[in-house]
């Protein structure tokens, strides 16, 4: 089953494909260092454009910026204390104080080889876990995936931190969404409003520019700019290879937090920012000296970069094999496989073989190019990609927004639509909703509902068929751990505060 | 008077442009709407015919496949119909889906709405079991129905397509009972069969093709032997009257004058004599069985007499 992972080698260094890579990984970096603009933005406004092009080239150009995203976000984080995207608040508690103290390119070139080492780990570990599990994904029936769904349903709600009300809340929105169109089972039509372009339902692309793009982009245009931030001849760079040294002693943390990101990678509903912050915090309990972490520690930079890398390819583990994304970045690059005719499941790993291995081997080659052209340029570039002036850029995404949901069917329907989740989106925003599980709860409340009737359908209307294995069960009981979980846990602290 | 004037002009002018367009059919582009995203069954086949049918049509004919994918092909097909008559749009047709949207949905368009110049592919039905169940005959399969009725699932893409009549059909030939369980596409409904979570299902001959190890295929919906699969029997040689697939074609919107649809339906009935086309249809695994004009016509009243019945009896939604 290895073999077919070698056979797909040679594609990937056509130099288109690999070329798709090395424009995908400087774009990701610089989009990533935009404060507010997010991978999922990135790779969402780019999809449409994809269509044309060869499968590989497309998927590289994503596999890219997934990667190359993950590390910019540092880049302001460590130098404006702004994360650049959700996932690098853990990287502002050590990287920020780092740059005041004149170590800024440091703490970037940490940020870059941890990045790369949790890249590297994950595209690995895609390349092994997701051929074997491709095989065992036939004992996933219809019930088997409704569990999958709620689980990740349950997990997005429950885990994301903040507010549960507010995320049960936007999951609702999400699964109302997922309703409108014809109903999967007999073709009814529902909340069409008589509509031919609604019968299909809300296209996952279109929902997901709306919300991740459009909000953002207000942002950039109403906050005026400020240039507060560490000037890039304060960084005190040094070259990369008098850096690597310094942090020969992080190995224990990287490994850590490889494997902390790689899993919640593969849970449905969890994300990045999770991963950095459970990794940050593990290793700070860890460490021999906690007490210096918060004021510029470069493990605490490392431990938080390694995580949020960590997550990006294992993440497309699930989406591959069973289908189901469990995030909004796999679930956008779903959707380029899908227009690319590649049908996620089982049978993608035996009808393209040499797409979705080079695909993985896009993963790895993307986060071992972050070092390169991270650490070359990082340091005094991208640093400057913060001055660019902000009605310009913004002008630019909308009018791509624009051109990019135009393109999907060629109608204006679709643009009207998204600008009206545009709106719902930035109003959500305002009111601090998180917006992760409206779009979880449109991809997965589409498999619940689906899933669940058909497997009604198969026990003749005897819900207990949702009940009658192992797999299934198991999914039960991670769900109720996952609702339950969290409240014993403040319970359990607030009885020991009072005791 | 100035009306009268108006009309009249407009009426010769007409006829100019017409006379014209009839005299050098094709003189611009023809456009192919597609109902379908691209890559998918009925995109393959349009964009494989459409070098053939240039080639054919002649003068430089050129063919442009537009893909307007959504509603399970209506928007597509809707667009089609309404389109002018002028031969420079053309659309693909399945079938029985295009009819059957007509009895179960109001559509914008019905069986009238066309000109019919031919159906290309015709891809029959099989029935398999998964290999968990041990039904690996056919007749093994018909005695379970009959002792337990409604215990056997069914898996199949849609209702109210080729599968679901291909099933209906069945259980009037055999009175019997299955339980239908409708997955959204062929590929989801062939994994839960491989899975063993549905007991039986009604796949298309290109879709289980490469999986005859892994399924019990118990036999094909057609006349004849298929080339595809020369080792799987038939049902007629079964004894049992099943003859049922899905099938691709082309139409134009309705009102085609009458030398454009002859050179039409002409270029599009020397595909079945086109070596070349045969291979490049057979490399995409679409069983080729090319009907034109009034005989593709009647092939879509009888399904759509086929499918009005069954939506009497035994309605899906």
């Amino acid at each position: 089953m290895y073999s077919d992972l070698l056979h797909a080698l040679p594609d990937v260094f056509a130099w288109t494909n690999f070329a798709a890579v090395v424009i995908g990984v400087i774009a990701g970096i610089v989009v990533g260092a935009m404060p507010g603009l997010s991978a999922t933005m990135a790779i969402s406004v780019l999809v449409p454009f994809t269509f044309g092009l060869e499968p590989l080239v497309a998927l590289g150009l994503m596999a890219g910026i997934y990667n190359g995203a993950m590390y910019g976000g540092a880049i302001p984080a460590v130098l404006l204390r702004i994360p650049g995207t959700p996932a690098a608040v853990a990287t502002t508690f050590d990287g920020y104080p780092m740059a005041q103290k004149g170590e800024g390119g440091f703490a970037l070139q940490v940020a870059v080889v941890s990045s790369a080492f949790g890249g590297i780990a994950s595209a690995f570990a895609l390349m092994l876990l997701a051929p074997p599990l491709s095989k065992v994904t036939l004992l996933f029936g219809p019930s088997e995936v409704f569990w999958v769904a709620v689980f990740g349903l349950a997990s997005i709600i429950f885990l994301l931190g903040g507010n549960p009300v507010k995320g049960l809340i936007s999951a609702c929105f999400g699964v109302f969404v997922s309703v409108i169109g014809s109903d999967p089972i007999y073709g009814n039509d529902r909340f069409t409003f008589g509509q031919l372009e609604m019968l299909d339902g809300i296209n996952i692309v279109i929902l997901l520019v709306g919300l991740y793009a459009l909000p953002p982009v207000i942002d950039l245009l109403e906050t005026p700019l400020k240039t507060d931030g560490v000037s890039s001849s304060k960084l005190g760079t040094q070259s990369l290879w008098k850096a690597l040294p310094r942090m020969k002693s992080f190995w224990k943390t990287w490994l850590r937090g490889s494997f902390l990101g790689i899993w919640i990678g593969i849970l449905p509903g969890a994300g990045g920012s999770m991963a950095a912050f459970m990794s940050y915090n593990e290793a700070r309990r860890t460490s021999k000296h906690p007490e210096k972490w918060g004021e510029g520690e470069p493990e605490g930079v490392a431990a938080a970069e390694v995580a949020n890398n960590a997550d990006t390819a294992s993440a497309l583990i699930p989406a591959l094999t069973l289908g189901i994304p469990g995030t909004a970045v796999a679930a956008v690059m779903l959707g380029g496989l899908l227009v690319h005719g590649l049908q996620p499941g089982p049978m993608l790993f035996r009808d393209n073989p040499d797409i979705v291995f080079g695909f993985m081997w896009q993963f790895l080659f993307g986060a071992i190019l972050l070092v390169l052209l991270g650490g070359s340029l990082a340091t005094n570039s991208f640093a400057r990609l913060l001055n660019l002036p902000r009605p310009l850029l913004g002008s630019v995404i909308i009018v791509l927004m624009l051109i990019g949901v135009y393109s999907i069917h060629g109608r204006m329907f679709d643009v009207y639509l998204m600008l009206g989740f545009g709106a719902i989106g930035w109003v959500m925003d305002r009111l601090k909703f998180p917006l992760p599980p409206v779009v979880l709860g449109l991809i997965l409340g589409g498999f619940a509902e689906e899933n669940l009737r058909l497997a009604l359908r198969i026990g003749r209307g005897d819900p207990m068929i949702l009940f009658q294995n192992t797999t299934s069960l198991i999914l039960v009981a991670l769900t109720i751990a996952v609702v339950v979980g969290p409240t014993l846990k403040k319970r359990y602290i607030d009885s020991r505060k009072k005791a | 008077m100035l009306n009268f004037f108006k009309k009249t002009a407009i009426a010769s002018a007409m006829c100019l442009t017409a006379g014209a367009a009839l005299a050098e059919y094709p003189e611009k582009p023809i456009e192919v709407i597609v109902g379908y995203s691209a890559g998918g069954g009925t995109d393959v086949m349009a964009r494989t015919a459409a070098p053939f049918i240039e080639k054919y049509l002649g003068d430089g004919a050129s063919l442009v496949v537009k893909n307007m994918p959504g509603a399970s092909g209506q928007i597509g097909v809707t667009e089609a119909a309404n389109a002018d008559p002028d031969g420079y749009t053309l659309g693909t047709f399945n079938l029985p889906g295009m009819m059957a949207r007509t009895v179960d949905r109001k559509a914008d368009y019905d069986k009238e709405s066309f000109t019919y110049l031919a159906n290309v592919v015709n891809d029959p039905n099989v029935i398999v079991t998964a290999k968990n169940t041990g039904l690996d005959t056919l007749d093994k399969l018909l005695e379970e129905a009959k002792a337990n009725p409604g215990a056997v699932t069914v898996a199949m893409s849609s209702l109210g397509g080729d599968d679901h009549f291909a099933l209906i059909k069945l259980e009037n030939a055999t009175d019997t009972e299955f339980t239908i369980v409708p997955f959204k596409g062929s590929a989801p409904a062939r994994t839960a069969l491989l899975g063993g979570h549905v007991a039986m299902g009604i796949l298309n001959i290109s879709e289980v093709a490469e999986f005859q190890d892994q399924l019990n295929v118990l036999g094909v919906a057609t006349k004849e032997r298929s080339e595809f699969a020369p080792d799987l029997p038939t049902f007629q040689e079964q004894g049992l009257d099943l003859v049922n697939g899905s099938m691709r074609g082309f139409i134009a919107p309705a009102g085609l004058p009458e030398d454009v649809q002859a050179k039409l339906i002409d270029a599009f009935s020397q595909l079945s004599s086109d070596q070349e086309f045969l291979d490049a249809m057979a490399a995409t695994a679409n069983p080729v069985e090319v009907v034109t004009g009034e005989e593709f016509k009647q092939l879509t009243a009888d399904l759509h007499e086929l499918a009005k019945g069954v939506w009497e009896t035994t309605p899906w939604n």
